[in-house]
C-alpha cells in the first residue's frame, strides 16, 4: 500500500471505521489491491499526492477569494480557506498542510503583500499543529484537540500580525492597534475560528466515506 | 527483424488471466480476462456501467497494475502472476504507450496549448529543438495548428479533447488507448474527435478506445464486449451491426429520427392561437441572455410550453441550452424579456426601461416548491452520509411533516428501482446508481414543472431505462417537463414536441473561426514591453518595488512611486481605464481606509470638528498619502498579473524557488503543483456555481433561515466541492501518469529564459527607485 492511501487509510478508520469495508483484509494480505505499478504511484511525491494537493491549493484559493464580512468592520472579512488547509492536514499529513496553506495564497502576494503573508502565517498556525496532533492522536477526539490548538495559535499570531501589519496600512501607533485587540480583533478571530471548526466537524464524516471509497 | 507474412505480428498488448479487484477481493471487477492486441489494430471495448472497461483500459495503458494474472506490453513483461508488478518494465512501456480519458478538462496541465503539448516530450527528456517539431506534427494531427498559443481550458469539448490526444501523440506513442474520449461531447465535437482516429489507425498506430456509442465502433478491426469483468465475446464489426435495440426499434420508420433531418427551431411556432385554451405552465417572452464577457448567447427568444407538456431541446453545445434551463429556474438573471413559470414571474420585463424585474424571495421560495432543476451530471450535487438523507433534503426545505419526507424519499427512491440503497452512502455507488440518487433528491421535492439538462448523458442502456420510465410515469401524471438531450431518438420516445435551440452562433460560425485564429496569433505578435520581461525578473522587480512603497511617507517619494507605475502601466500597453476597472473592488476598500487615516489622526492644523470628530491638516495628508501608496501597490501587482500567463508565473516561481533544491526541498513538484492550481481555479469555480444553483434549486438556502438549516444548506455545497476535487485528483493523477511524469526525473523545457537587455533596463530601473525611496 503507497504511502498516500496508507495515510489516508488510518485517517478513514478512526473517524468512520464502517466506512472502511473490507479494509481490514487489506491489512492480512497487502499485496492485493494495491494496484502500484511501481513507478510515480507512490511515496510522498507521487503523481496522485501531486495531483492531490494541486487541487487541494487550487481549492484554497477560489475559497479564499469567498469572501464575507461577519462582524461589522468591513476590513475583516472571514473566508473559508482555512477548512480546505485544516482538511488538507488531517487527510495527508503535515507536509500537505504546509503546501496548501503556503501555495493557496500566492495569488493574493500581488494585490496585498503584507495581508497574504499574514494570512499564510495564521493557516499554518492553524494547519500544521492541527495535523501534527491530528497524527499523533488518530480519532475524533484527536481531530478536536488539534483544531482547539490550532485555532488558539491561529488567534494569538493573527492579532500579533495585527499588530504589525495594521501600521503598514493605517497611520496608527501599536498602542492604538493594540487597543483594537479586546473590541475588535480578537472577537472577529474567535468567530472565524468558531465557523472553521463547525464546519470541519460536520463535513467530516462524509469527507471520509469520500475518501475511503477514493484509496 | 524481416518480415514473415506466416509468423503471426507482434502483439501490441498481451493480458492472460487478469483479476481485479477494487475491494480486496470481495468482488472482481475483471475475473479471468485474457485479450491479445496485435500492433496496428483498432480495438473498441464495449459494455455496460461497471463491466470493467475502464478498469481493463487502465491496465493496457500500463497506469495500474492487476490482483494476478500477466501483462506484456510493447514487448515488455511489465506483470507477472510470481513477479508481481515490475516497475522498470512499466515504466518503458508507458512511454510508448498514450491515455486519453473520458473528461478533457482533467487531462489539461497549463492555459496554453503548445506548452500543454510539451509537457509529455519535457517529462520524457527530449532535447528543445525536437520538442518544437512535435508539438507542431503533433497539432497539425488533430487540426489544432493555428492555436498553438490559445488556452485549452477555454476551448470547446471537442477541441479539448483533441488537445489531449495531441498531448498523447507528441510522445510518439505506438498504442493509443481511448476511454470514452466522446461521453461528454456533442454530435460535431464526437465527429471531430472520430476523424482523427481514423486518421491515426491509417497510420498504423494501434488503438484500444472504450465506448458506449455504437457507431463509433464501425471502423473497429475487433469489437470486445465485456459484462461483470468478463469478456463475454469478441466480435467483427461486419458481422452485426450493434445498434442498441431501443433505438433501431425506434428508428424505423421515423424520418425526423435521422441525424440529418431539421428540427422546428425553438420559437418559432412560439405564440400559437391554441396556446389562448389554458394557461401555459411556462411562458418566455423576448428573452435575451448576455454573458459577463459580452457575447449574447439568447436572443430575442419566445415561447410556450403547455401544461402537462413534454419539451425536448436539443441543439450544439454552447448554443444557450443549458443557459436557458437555469433562467426557467430562476438561477441566473436574463438581459431582457420576461419568464413566467408555473404562473410564478421569474422575471418580468419592465414596458418603460425594458431591464427585467425579477422575483421577490417570497416568490422565488415558492417557485423553489414547484419548479425541480436536474442540473448536468447531478451525481455531482450529492453531499449526505445516506441516500436516504439527500433524497429528503429538498423535501426537509420545503417544511413537511417528517412522515411526509419519509413518504417522498421512498416514493421517488422506488420510481427508480433504488429503494434498497437507501442506507448506503451516495459515495459508494456507481456513477449511473449516483445519477439516479441524485435524480430521485429532485422528484422527491414533488415538482410540477421540471427542467432537466442531459438527464441520461454517458449513461449505460439499463441506466437510461430507468430515467425514460420516470420521465414516462412524470407525464403520465401531468408534470410539465423540458429536457435537455442530445439524442433524437431519445428525444422523440419521451416529448410530445422536439425542438432545436436557435443558435446565435451558427450564422457566424465561419468567421469566428478566422477571428479565433487572429485572437491567437494576435497575443504574439503585440506583445507590450512588460510581456516580453523575463519572468524572473519582472517577478522580483515587480515584488521588490511593491514591498518598497510602503515605505513612501513624504509627497516627494510618492511622486517617485507614481512616476515609476505610470511609466510600467505605459509599458504594459495597459488602458488605465480597464485596469481600474479590474481593481475596483480593492479600490473601494481603500476609500474606507482613507476615511479610517482621515480620523484616527490627530495632530496638526484642525480643518473641520463635530463632536469628538476631527479632521485636520495632517490627517488629509496621510489619508491621501496612505490611500495612494496602496493604490499604487495594487496597481503594479495587477498590471503583473495582466501581462503575465499563468505558465510564465510558474516558469518564474520554480526558477526562484530552485535554490532552495539544494536544502532538499523538491521544487520541481512544488511547482508543478502551482501551475496544475492555478489551471483548475476556473474549473472549481465553475463546478461551485453549479452545485450552488443546483442545492438553491432543491430549496437550501445559507442566507436565510434556523442556524442549523443555514449550517446544513452550506455542508451541502461544501461536501460535493470537495467530493469534485478529489474526482478531478483522480483524473489529473492518472493524466501525469500517462505523461510520464515522476519524482525527480530530468526534465527538458520548452520555454527556456534567456535575460537580455531590456530586462537589465528594468532591473537598472526598479534598483533606481529603490533608491530614490530610500534616499530621498
Amino acid at each position: 500500500m503507497s504511502m498516500s492511501s496508507h495515510i489516508r487509510m488510518q485517517f478513514v478508520r478512526s473517524i468512520a471505521p464502517e466506512a472502511q469495508g473490507a479494509g481490514s483484509s487489506a491489512a492480512a494480505d497487502a499485496k492485493l489491491g494495491s494496484h502500484s505499478t511501481g513507478v510515480a504511484d507512490s511515496g510522498r511525491w507521487s503523481t496522485r499526492r501531486i495531483a492531490m494537493y494541486a487541487l487541494f491549493v487550487a481549492l484554497a484559493m477560489v475559497t479564499s477569494f469567498i469572501e464575507f464580512p461577519i462582524t461589522p468592520v468591513a476590513w475583516l472579512k472571514y473566508d473559508p480557506s482555512g477548512i480546505v488547509c485544516l482538511i488538507a492536514g488531517f487527510a495527508y499529513g503535515p507536509s500537505a498542510a504546509i503546501i496548501v496553506s503556503v501555495l493557496g495564497f500566492v495569488p493574493h502576494m500581488f494585490a496585498d503583500p503584507w495581508g497574504s503573508l499574514m494570512a499564510v502565517l495564521v493557516a499554518l498556525c492553524l494547519s500544521v499543529p492541527a495535523s501534527l496532533i491530528y497524527r499523533k492522536i488518530r480519532s475524533r477526539k484527536g481531530a478536536a484537540l488539534g483544531i482547539v490548538v490550532g485555532a488558539v495559535l491561529a488567534i494569538v499570531a493573527a492579532l500579533l500580525g495585527n499588530l504589525v501589519i495594521t501600521p503598514i496600512y493605517a497611520h496608527m501607533s501599536y498602542a492604538a492597534v493594540a487597543a483594537m485587540i479586546l473590541p475588535i480583533l480578537l472577537p472577529f478571530n474567535l468567530a472565524k475560528m468558531a465557523i472553521h471548526a463547525v464546519v470541519t466537524f460536520l463535513i467530516y464524516k462524509p469527507i471520509s466515506n469520500l475518501l475511503a471509497k477514493q484509496q | 527483424m524481416p518480415d514473415n507474412p506466416h509468423e503471426a505480428p507482434t502483439p501490441a498488448a498481451k493480458l492472460s488471466h487478469i483479476r481485479f479487484s477494487y475491494d480486496h477481493g470481495a468482488t472482481w471487477a475483471l475475473d479471468d480476462v485474457s485479450l491479445t492486441i496485435n500492433s496496428g489494430e483498432r480495438i473498441c471495448l464495449i459494455g455496460p456501467n461497471g463491466s470493467g472497461k475502464s478498469t481493463l483500459a487502465k491496465l493496457i495503458a500500463g497506469l495500474s497494475a492487476p490482483d494476478d494474472g500477466s501483462i506484456i506490453l510493447l514487448n515488455h513483461a511489465v506483470y507477472t502472476a510470481q513477479g508481481g508488478p515490475n516497475a522498470s518494465e512499466y515504466r518503458a512501456a508507458r512511454r510508448g504507450i498514450g491515455m486519453v480519458l473520458q473528461n478533457p478538462e482533467d487531462q489539461l496541465v497549463t492555459t496554453v496549448l503548445e506548452d500543454d503539448v510539451a509537457f509529455g516530450p519535457e517529462n520524457l527528456g527530449i532535447v528543445h529543438a525536437q520538442i518544437g517539431e512535435r508539438i507542431t506534427s503533433s497539432l497539425a494531427a488533430v487540426g489544432l495548428d493555428s492555436h498553438r498559443g490559445s488556452d485549452p481550458t477555454r476551448m470547446s469539448g471537442g477541441q479539448q479533447q483533441r488537445a489531449a490526444i495531441a498531448g498523447m501523440l507528441a510522445m510518439n506513442p505506438a498504442m493509443l488507448v481511448l476511454d470514452e474520449p466522446t461521453a461528454m461531447l456533442d454530435a460535431t465535437a464526437r465527429a471531430e474527435v472520430m476523424t482523427v482516429l481514423d486518421a491515426l489507425h491509417a497510420q498504423g498506430t494501434t488503438i484500444v478506445h472504450v465506448t458506449h456509442h455504437p457507431d463509433e465502433t464501425v471502423n473497429a478491426d475487433r469489437i470486445v464486449h465485456m459484462e461483470h469483468g468478463r469478456i463475454v465475446r469478441i466480435a467483427d464489426p461486419y458481422d452485426q451491426p450493434c445498434l442498441e435495440p431501443t433505438v433501431s426499434a425506434a428508428m424505423a420508420g421515423n424520418t425526423a429520427l435521422l441525424p440529418g433531418a431539421d428540427l422546428p427551431l425553438l420559437g418559432e411556432q412560439a405564440l400559437q392561437a391554441d396556446d389562448t385554451h389554458s394557461t401555459p405552465a411556462i411562458r418566455v417572452e423576448h428573452l435575451r441572455y448576455r454573458y459577463g464577457s459580452g457575447r449574447t448567447v439568447i436572443r430575442d427568444l419566445s415561447f410556450h410550453v403547455a401544461q402537462g407538456e413534454t419539451l425536448a431541446i436539443m441543439g450544439a453545445n454552447g448554443s444557450g441550452k443549458s443557459t436557458l434551463a437555469k433562467l426557467l429556474c430562476a438561477l441566473g438573471k436574463p438581459s431582457a424579456g420576461s419568464i413566467e413559470v408555473d404562473g410564478i414571474p421569474v422575471a418580468s420585463a419592465n414596458k418603460h426601461s425594458g431591464k427585467p424585474r425579477f422575483a421577490s424571495r417570497k416568490q422565488l421560495a415558492q417557485l423553489r416548491r414547484s419548479v425541480g432543476y436536474v442540473m448536468q451530471h447531478p451525481e455531482h450535487q450529492l453531499f449526505a452520509d445516506t441516500v436516504a438523507e439527500d433524497v429528503a433534503y429538498g423535501p426537509r426545505n420545503q417544511h413537511v411533516t417528517e412522515t411526509e419526507v419519509a413518504e417522498r424519499v421512498q416514493t421517488a427512491l422506488e420510481a427508480l428501482h433504488i429503494a434498497h440503497l437507501a442506507d448506503r452512502s451516495p459515495f459508494d455507488l456507481s456513477g449511473g446508481q449516483q445519477r439516479l440518487v441524485a435524480i430521485a433528491g429532485v422528484v422527491a421535492c414533488n415538482p410540477s414543472v421540471l427542467v432537466m439538462d442531459e438527464p441520461t448523458a454517458s449513461l449505460d442502456v439499463r441506466a437510461k431505462a430507468r430515467i425514460h420510465e420516470l420521465i414516462r410515469a412524470l407525464r403520465a401524471k401531468g408534470v410539465t417537463m423540458v429536457m435537455i438531450t442530445h439524442d433524437r431518438a431519445e428525444a422523440f420516445a419521451l416529448a410530445d414536441r422536439v425542438v432545436q435551440m436557435p443558435d446565435e452562433h451558427e450564422t457566424t460560425r465561419e468567421t469566428s473561426q478566422s477571428n479565433q485564429v487572429a485572437a491567437t496569433t494576435q497575443p504574439m505578435r503585440h506583445r507590450s514591453l512588460m510581456h516580453r520581461l523575463d519572468p524572473r525578473v519582472k517577478m522580483v522587480g515587480i515584488l521588490a518595488a511593491m514591498f518598497t512603497m510602503f515605505a513612501v511617507n513624504t509627497p516627494v517619494q510618492l511622486a517617485v512611486g507614481a512616476a515609476l507605475t505610470l511609466g510600467i502601466i505605459a509599458a504594459a500597453r495597459i488602458n488605465p481605464i480597464r485596469l481600474l476597472q479590474s481593481i475596483h473592488p480593492i479600490l473601494a476598500l481603500l476609500v474606507l481606509m482613507s476615511l479610517t487615516n482621515l480620523i484616527v489622526v490627530r495632530t496638526g492644523t484642525p480643518l473641520v470638528s463635530a463632536g469628538p470628530l476631527s479632521i485636520t491638516a495632517d490627517g488629509v495628508m496621510i489619508a491621501v498619502l496612505y490611500s495612494c501608496r496602496f493604490a499604487l501597490v495594487i496597481i503594479l501587482g495587477a498590471v503583473f498579473l495582466n501581462t503575465t500567463t499563468p505558465t510564465a508565473m510558474t516558469d518564474a516561481f520554480a526558477a526562484l524557488l530552485h535554490p532552495l533544491s539544494r536544502l532538499g526541498v523538491h521544487t520541481q513538484e512544488i511547482a508543478l503543483v502551482m501551475s496544475l492550481a492555478l489551471r483548475f481555479i476556473p474549473t472549481l469555480t465553475g463546478e461551485t456555481t453549479s452545485i450552488i444553483h443546483a442545492q438553491a434549486a432543491r430549496g437550501g438556502s445559507v442566507e436565510t433561515g434556523s442556524l442549523a438549516q443555514r449550517v446544513k444548506a452550506l455542508s451541502a455545497i461544501i461536501v460535493p466541492v470537495f467530493a469534485g476535487t478529489l474526482r478531478h485528483a483522480d483524473n489529473l493523477s492518472l493524466a501525469l501518469d500517462a505523461r510520464c511524469y515522476e519524482e525527480g526525473i530530468t526534465r527538458t523545457h520548452w520555454r527556456v529564459f534567456s535575460p537580455g537587455l531590456r530586462d537589465a533596463v528594468f532591473a537598472v530601473i526598479i534598483a533606481v527607485y529603490i533608491a530614490a525611496i530610500v534616499l530621498l
